[in-house]
Parts: C-alpha cells; structure tokens; sequence
C-alpha cells in the first residue's frame, strides 16, 4: 500500500473535509474549480476517489434522490480517518521540507 | 430536449467501467443542465472523462507513459510482435482473413468508382446528354435524320447539336488493309464534347452534304500508328474504301470518343438535307448527342423536345415511323453510358462491404478469445500501475499490427482480384481500363486498413475496460466472464446472418442464369461457324459487285469437305454492333385497319434461301425463301410469328404486302412465317422479324455475315478465310467466331455477376463456419470442467453431445433467422439483375437455409465429439 498521496488526491480529500456533508462530484469539482484554479473533469474526480475508497482512505453513500437531477441519487463522499491521518503527514512533510525557505521563494 | 445527447450517453455507458459510471454520467446531466443545455459542452464533458478516467485519473503515477507516447507505442509493439511470434498460426490465420477482406474491397473499389463516379473525360461533361425517340412501350430509339434536322432548326435548349453513327472503313495503302472503328459524324460532335484539335482545323459544316469534299479526323493513336507522327499528313488523302479523303485533323492524345468505344477515325455523316424518303435519311440508326446551354436544365431540355414532338409544323415533315408521337428519352451521357453496369457494380460493393464486415468480426471473435486467454496477463500489468488507456493502447497497436500486413498482402489480392475483373468482366462494362490500382485505390486500401485495426481491437478493448481486471487475478482468470462470452456470440450470429445473404444472393443469381440459359433462342447454334465480312474498295461501287461476291463467296465455302450448309446474312443473332431494325407499314395501315400507334419496326434480315436450314430455324406456314426469290422477280419476305401476331392479328399474313422502310418502294408480298429468333436479348426476348434475299432489298449490305453449319467445326474458320481470300484477296475478314460463342456472350455478364457473388459467399460461408468452430470450440476448453462434473454426475455422452450441438446450432439458428430477414430485404437491390425469378423465392431461401445448417453442423461436431472425450476423472483431479 502506498504511503504517501498524489497533488490532486491531497486536493480531493482537502475538498472533502471543507465540504463536510455536501461533498459530491459536482461540489467537489466546483470548490477546486475554484480553489486551486484548474479544470478538472468528473471522470477524473471518481476515478481519484473511487482508489482512495479503495484504499480506505474516503467512504461514500448513496444520497436520497433530488428533483433536479431527474430522480437521480447522489453519491456524497466523506473521509476516513486513515484518509485524515495521510493527509496531515503529506502535509506536514510538504510542510518541513519547504521550512525555512519562505524569504528565498516566497512560499506562503 | 430533457437528456443530454443520446449518442455521448451511450459512448459514456460504453467506455466507463460500471462502477464509476453512474456517479460520473450524473454529474455530468447535471452540469448539462446548469449549464444552459449546452451539446458542445456536455460532448466535451464526455469526452473528457473518458479521457481522464482511461488515463488513470488526474495524477497517476506512470499515467503518462514514460519516456513518451511513442516509446509505449514502440514497447506495444516489440510486446505484439513476440505474442506473435509465439503464436504463428493464430497470426496468419488473421492477417489473411482481414487481407481476403481487405483485398476484395479494394479491388471492387478500384472497379466501381472510376466507372461509376468520375467524370467523363470532357470539359463540363456533365451538360452533354443523350436525346433518342420515344417508342410506344418508353423505351429509347436512335432517332433518324429527319428528326435531327427537325431539332437543329426548332430546338433552343442546346448550345450545340449533333448526331453520330459508327463507321468501320477499310484502310488500303501501302501497307495492309486494316479495318478500322470509326464514326460519322455531324459537323458540331467535337464542338458538344468540348474537344479542340491538337492539330489542324475541325470540320466545315458546309461540307456536310451529299456530294461535297471528303475529309477525316485522325485520332492521336492511329496517326502515330499508321503515320509515325507525322504533322504532315495534314492535307494528303487517305484511301477508305471506295473513296478517297483528305486529312484535316488530329485530336488530342487524352480524347477519348465514349459514343463510339474504341473509334479512331471521324468523318462528316454528309446524309441529304432534302431528306429523299428511300435513303437512309429517315431510318432510325443514328445516336443525337448535345450539350445544354449553361441556363438549362435536363428537365427544361425534356419539356421543350416533347412539347415539340407534340406541335409538328408542315415545314419539317415527319414520315410515320418517325411522327415523334412519343416524344423523346433524354439522358445525360453519362447515366446513359453507366446505366447497364450500375445496378451490378452497386450490388458487387455490398456484398464486398458484407464480405469486409464477416472478415472483420472473425478476427475480432480471434483477438476477444485471446484477451480472455490474457486476462491474467492483462490483470497482472494493471496491478503493476497500468492505466487503461495504456492496455487499450496496447490493444489498437497489436490490432494495428495485424491489419498493416493483411493490408499489404490485401493489396496484392486487389491487384489480382482487378486484373481477372477486367479480365473476365463482360464486353459491355464501360471505361473498363480505368480501371487500376492508383493512388486513390492505395489510401482506401490505408484508411480501410486502420479502420479494421480500431474495429478488431474495439471488441477486445470495451471489455477488458467494462470489467474490473482486478476481479481477475482471484478466480483465477480460467472462464470467459459472461460479457465477453455474449459479444463473441454476437459476432458469430452476426457472420452467419451476413453469409446466408450473400449465399442467397448467390443463390437467386444462379436460378436467373438457368432461367435465361433455358430459353430457345429460336436457332440451333451448334456446329454454326460465322465469320462477318467487309467488301470495300473501288471496284465495290457497282451493287451487283458486291452481291456477285458473297453470292461466289458462298458457292466456294458449300463445296468445303464437311459443310452442311451455308449461307450469306447481314445480321445474325447476338452479333452485335447496332441492331438493323426497319419500320415496317402494311396494307392494313393504310386502310385504317391496322394499329396506327404502333410504332411496329422489325429487325431485317438479308438472308440467302440456305439461311434457314443453317440456323435450323423452323417453318410454321407457307413457304421459306428461294433461288428464285431474285431480283427482278416479285419481291417477297418471309416474317416471324412475333411480327404476325403483332401486325397481322386475326389474319393469315400469307398473301398480305408490307413495306420495310421506304414506302415508295414495290411492295413485298408475305410468302411465309418462321419461329421466332431472339436477335439481341434473351431478356426482352424481342423476334419481331422480315426476312428477305439480298438480291432483292433496295440496297446491297456491304458487309454481310457468312454461316456455315459443318459436321466438324474444326478447321473450318481456316476454309471460309481461304474461300474468302480466293475470291477477292483483299477484302477483310472482320471477325471469326462461332454462334455457339456469340450465343454464350448474351449471358456473359450474369456468368460474371454469378461468379463473383459465387466467390464471396464462398468465402463469407468458409469465415463464418470458421467463426463459430472457433468459437465453440474455445468454449468447450472453457467448460471443460463443467462438463467433467455433468459426465461425474452421470450426464451421458448423447447428453453432453447434445449440449454442445445444441450451443452451436442454437447461434447457427439465430444467425439464420437474421440472415433470411436480412436477405429478404437485401435481394431488393439485386432485383434488376435477376432473371425468371423473385428476390423472395421461398425454394432458394429454404435449400440454401437448409445446405448452411448442414455445413454449420459438420462444424460444431468435432468440438461436441471433444466435449464427449472429456475424462471426469482427469479434470476434477487437475482442480
């Protein structure tokens, strides 16, 4: 099992615990949307967290139905603490490595 | 519109794995709706998820393959080309199948589109029709001067105008007498096809009339043929026939004259504008061609000639067999010069897209086994970091690899397949050596070729993308998961469907040919050989001459040791070249008792008296023509029962007068009635027929045909050639053949159509039978433990046989019952060339039906005799 997460996987789970209990596909793809500033498609949002979920990192549900989608359900993702835990050890290692470099970047 | 675009919804169901599918296709239907509905939008939401969800999602690690997509590209190679190699048969079991498919439609391409689709070769080919008289049952006829002379000075539909007939002199000179293709011509014919000298000046319209100077046109190939070349022959005189011309013009190198195929030399038709009623000025032999003018439709052009036909004016009179009361069947050139060939040339193409199609799905239903042969394979890779787009890679190169070679080799197939089309297509086929493998014939080859490539590997890559791969690592990937099981299935009902309608086809081709095959023609053409010969030359100019020498002609070949009989006749039939036909009037016409509307014309036979008893034709009344029938005597004709039943209904003819053609000639008295003949088609069936002696028709034939009827053929041509150069050494024998052979070149072009639809459906019958043995019997392999249970169990072998037979024949019987829908609807395009028998012909549908169940069980048996061979013992043991 791999320990450590990809860019876009670190953006989906940070995505997922902003959203709390809203978070689907099109609210996901909406908040990174605007967020981090990139096009992402729904494909490559489920298939992100279709792994993650089988890694056990996210769980999801299937929603009640909602007149705007036709009667369709949705599908809301929420994460596991295994999820929660690999993401603040990605964080902090990206967080050590890039500490005492600000002045000479001007990393955040 | 309340759902997306079905199409991007299905591609979607498609190309996603179940699992993410639905959350995936939701969110985009809503995305579709917030967003204005958008079809661009919602296609590019489609398209990229399927993209990034085949990539592996966003940031995959070894989602971009390394070092490039070309580095994979070549790595899918190297892998393909060692599964290959390890799997040799399966290989060339495939590269040929797809090179029969590939080769066959490339060859049938190469023959359909420049026949069918390019242009003529003149400048704006596309105004220049074809304008013919109208007879009473709609067909069309050649028109005759009188008519010409009528729409020159009336018609205002046409920038220009012109009539043509064909023309064969005979070249004397310093080298040998040479019989050439030619026609006469009005002045504007170059002007209609748009085609300007290469050398010299056109013809002078002045000069067409009886009496006045006589000039030629020389193509490019006879002037460097006979004249090297050589610019000055512009001006000298050529000897043709009888008469002299000068040369006045040389055409361009690329002109090709498509009214007159093969025709090398033009003069003026120089016919009597006072359009004399016994000359050839009112008989109806010549082809009218014209261009319209830029602002004129063939519509315009149709309406303006018939309500012409419809209005005479008494300065432009018109005799009774050309009164125009039909009006006239106008035609572009070039629908006219394809029309015969279209409906077969369609046909060919479909049967060749069916062959492709069966082709295609055999080596897919190949390449889908393997992939469930290479299930762990595939599962092992995607467990290692493989995206799907790299496996679906994968799979395009090695489907790739398998077309590139079969295109190749398909290649070679075409240029085989065009050389016998060309080879032993019948006479008829037009612009036949157009026919080649060129530039356009190789990129349909490519573009064909790579769409095979994507259709083989679409099958195999659907699959391995619909099911999870990883499932596969557990059970061990032995069985066929049961998708991939239903789309081989699919394929191999889908090729036997394919294959029975092209076996009907085949099949309903085959019944026609019999059917026409088994019509008397009305003549016995066994042991008859004809040789048609041309008299020319000065010493021809004098009528009786010419009479005097096939009257020798004859004489000499009687004596030849083994002839029966022979005779002199100007046409014979299935001789081809244009039909002699006369309009014929009788007395009854002209008391108002006979049918006025008819437009009655009859083939003319000129024939001396042995004619009958050569062609076995057979007397029903009255008496056959004589020695005695000479000129000078009492002319008489003898006609066919057709023409008695036509002209003479309720009547004995015996006794009756008629003209043939000019009607200020003597009467000819009806002193008999013949069979009928069939003259040019065993379709029509068209008889209707005057016979009557040479001697005593209004004008000698130039050319006539001698028929001889010998104990022994053999050796005979070589006589009749000797008996013709003792009398007069220097006149041409045109041609040499015998009635058997011009009888067997009426149904030349369905022996051909048969042939190749014979071919096809062979092939398509040896693919699908293929198809479902393979099929079958890797489903035995994949059941082998199944049945090894059932037989532990106490299934007895009949059970187990029957279990497999009852899979295979169970598919064959789908399939069937496709195909014979299919066929049902298919054979509709065929039905122009059938003959004698319905596209829906229930006999043939069930023989054929019946004949495939067979062939397709003798294929499931030997994987059911393998299925029975199976030892429980062994396979539960191996578990």
């Amino acid at each position: 099992m791999r320990t450590y997460l990809g860019e876009f996987e670190q953006l989906l789970l940070l995505a997922l615990i902003q959203l709390e209990d809203d978070a689907y596909g099109a609210r996901i793809r909406t908040l990174i949307e605007e967020r981090a500033a990139r096009p992402v498609s729904p494909g490559a949002i489920y298939t992100a967290l279709d792994r993650l979920e089988r890694r056990g990192l996210v769980v999801s549900r299937l929603g009640d139905p909602t007149p705007q989608r036709g009667g369709k359900r949705k599908r809301y993702y929420s994460i596991e603490p295994e999820g929660a835990e690999l993401l603040r050890r990605s964080h902090a290692a990206l967080a050590r490595m890039a500490h005492g470099l600000q002045p000479r970047h001007e990393l955040p | 519109m309340t759902r997306p675009p079905l199409l991007a919804r299905v591609l979607l169901r498609l190309m996603l794995p179940s699992r993410i599918h639905e959350a995936i296709a939701n969110d985009l239907e809503e995305q579709w709706h917030t967003a204005g509905r958008s079809r661009v939008g919602y296609w590019t939401g489609v398209l990229r998820s399927i993209a990034d969800v085949w990539r592996g999602g966003a940031d995959r690690p070894g989602a971009r393959p390394h070092g490039g997509v070309w580095r994979a590209i070549g790595a899918d190679a190297r892998f393909g080309a060692r599964m290959m190699g390890r799997h040799r048969g399966f290989a060339a079991a495939a590269v040929l199948t797809l090179a029969i498919g590939i080769g066959a439609s490339s060859a049938v391409f190469s023959a359909v589109w420049p026949i069918l689709f390019d242009p003529l070769p003149y400048a704006d080919s596309g105004r220049i029709v074809l304008v013919a008289d109208r007879t009473n049952d709609g067909a069309a006829l050649d028109v005759t001067y009188g008519t010409y002379r009528e729409l020159l000075a009336r018609s205002r539909a046409f920038e220009s105008l012109a009539v043509v007939r064909s023309w064969q002199p005979v070249l004397t000179g310093p080298t040998e007498a040479e019989r050439l293709e030619g026609g006469r011509v009005t002045a504007a014919y170059f002007d209609v096809l748009r085609t300007t000298l290469a050398l010299g000046a056109g013809f002078d319209p002045a000069d067409d009339r009886r009496g006045a100077p006589r000039a030629v046109i020389l193509s490019d190939a006879l002037w460097r043929r006979r004249f090297a070349a050589d610019a000055a022959v512009l001006g000298t005189e050529l000897t043709l026939g009888p008469n002299r011309y000068t040369v006045i013009g040389i055409l361009p190198r690329t002109f090709e004259d498509m009214l007159l195929p093969g025709a090398e030399i033009w003069t003026l038709l120089q016919y009597d504008p006072a359009l004399p009623l016994d000359g050839a000025e009112w008989g109806h032999h010549l082809r009218m061609v014209a261009r319209l003018r830029d602002n004129v439709s063939i519509a315009t052009a149709r309406r303006e000639l018939d309500e012409m036909a419809r209005a005479p004016q008494p300065q432009f009179p018109r005799v009774p067999w050309a009164s125009l009361a039909n009006g006239f069947v106008v035609d572009a050139l070039q629908e006219e010069i394809t029309r015969g060939a279209r409906p077969a040339l369609l046909a060919f193409s479909a049967a060749v897209m069916l062959v492709l199609v069966i082709a295609t799905a055999n080596v897919a239903n190949l390449l889908l086994a393997r992939i469930v042969q290479r299930r762990r394979e595939f599962a092992m890779r995607a467990a290692l970091g493989a995206s799907r787009g790299r496996l679906l890679g994968q799979l395009l190169v090695e489907g790739v690899m398998l077309a590139l070679p079969a295109g190749a080799v398909g290649l070679l197939v075409a240029r085989t397949a065009v050389n016998a089309l060309v080879a032993l297509g019948p006479v008829g086929l037009p612009r036949a050596h157009t026919v080649e493998i060129d530039g356009r014939v190789l990129a349909f080859s490519m573009a064909l070729t790579f769409l095979v490539a994507i259709a083989v590997a679409f099958f195999p890559a659907v699959h391995a993308s619909r099911d999870g791969l990883q499932s596969t690592l557990r059970d061990g990937g032995r069985t066929a998961p049961g998708g991939a099981r239903a789309v081989r299935q699919g394929l191999v009902i889908a090729e036997v469907a394919l294959a029975l309608v092209l076996l009907i086809s085949a099949s309903l081709l085959f019944r026609s040919l019999n059917e026409l095959v088994a019509i008397s023609p009305g003549f016995d053409p066994s042991q008859v050989v004809a040789v048609q010969v041309q008299t020319s030359g000065v010493k021809f100019g004098e009528d009786d001459t010419v009479r005097q020498f096939f009257d020798t002609v004859v004489e000499r070949i009687s004596s030849v040791p083994g002839v029966t009989a022979v005779a002199a006749a100007s046409q014979v039939p299935f001789g081809g070249g244009m039909a002699d036909r006369y309009g014929i009037t009788t007395e009854r016409d002209y008391a108002g008792a006979g049918d006025t509307a008819e437009d009655g014309s009859a083939y003319r036979y000129a024939v001396t008296p042995e004619y009958f008893r050569v062609m076995a034709v057979s007397l029903r009344r009255g008496r056959l023509l004589e020695d005695a029938d000479r000129r000078g005597a009492q002319p008489v004709v003898v006609i066919s029962e057709s023409l008695a039943r036509r002209r003479f209904p309720g009547t004995d003819p015996i006794g009756h007068r008629l003209h043939v053609g000019p009607t200020d000639r003597p009467w000819f008295t009806v002193v008999g009635i013949v069979g009928d003949v069939i003259q040019e088609s065993l379709e029509t069936g068209e008889a209707n027929a005057v016979y009557l002696t040479p001697g005593q028709w209004h004008f000698p034939d130039p050319t006539m045909w001698i028929v001889a009827k010998a104990s022994a053929a053999h050796g005979l041509p070589a006589a009749i050639r000797g008996a013709v150069r003792f009398v007069d050494r220097d006149q041409p024998v045109v041609r040499v053949t015998t009635m058997d052979a011009l009888l067997a070149g009426a149904t030349a072009g369905r022996r051909f159509a048969l042939l190749v639809f014979g071919v096809f459906g062979a092939v398509a019958l040896v693919l699908a039978v293929t198809g479902l043995y393979t099929t079958l019997a890797r489903s035995v392999t994949e059941r082998t433990r199944e049945i090894g249970v059932r037989a532990a169990l106490g299934a007895s072998r009949a059970e187990i046989l029957a279990l497999i037979l009852r899979q295979g024949l169970g598919l064959t019987a789908v399939g069937l019952v496709l195909g014979v829908a299919g066929a049902l609807n298919a054979t509709r395009l065929l039905e122009t060339m059938l003959f004698g028998t319905s596209a829906v012909e229930p006999w043939t549908y069930a023989v054929v039906t019946a004949l495939f169940s067979l062939v397709a069980a003798a294929a499931c048996l030997v994987p059911a005799a393998r299925a029975v061979a199976v030892d429980p013992a062994i396979t539960l043991r191996a578990e």
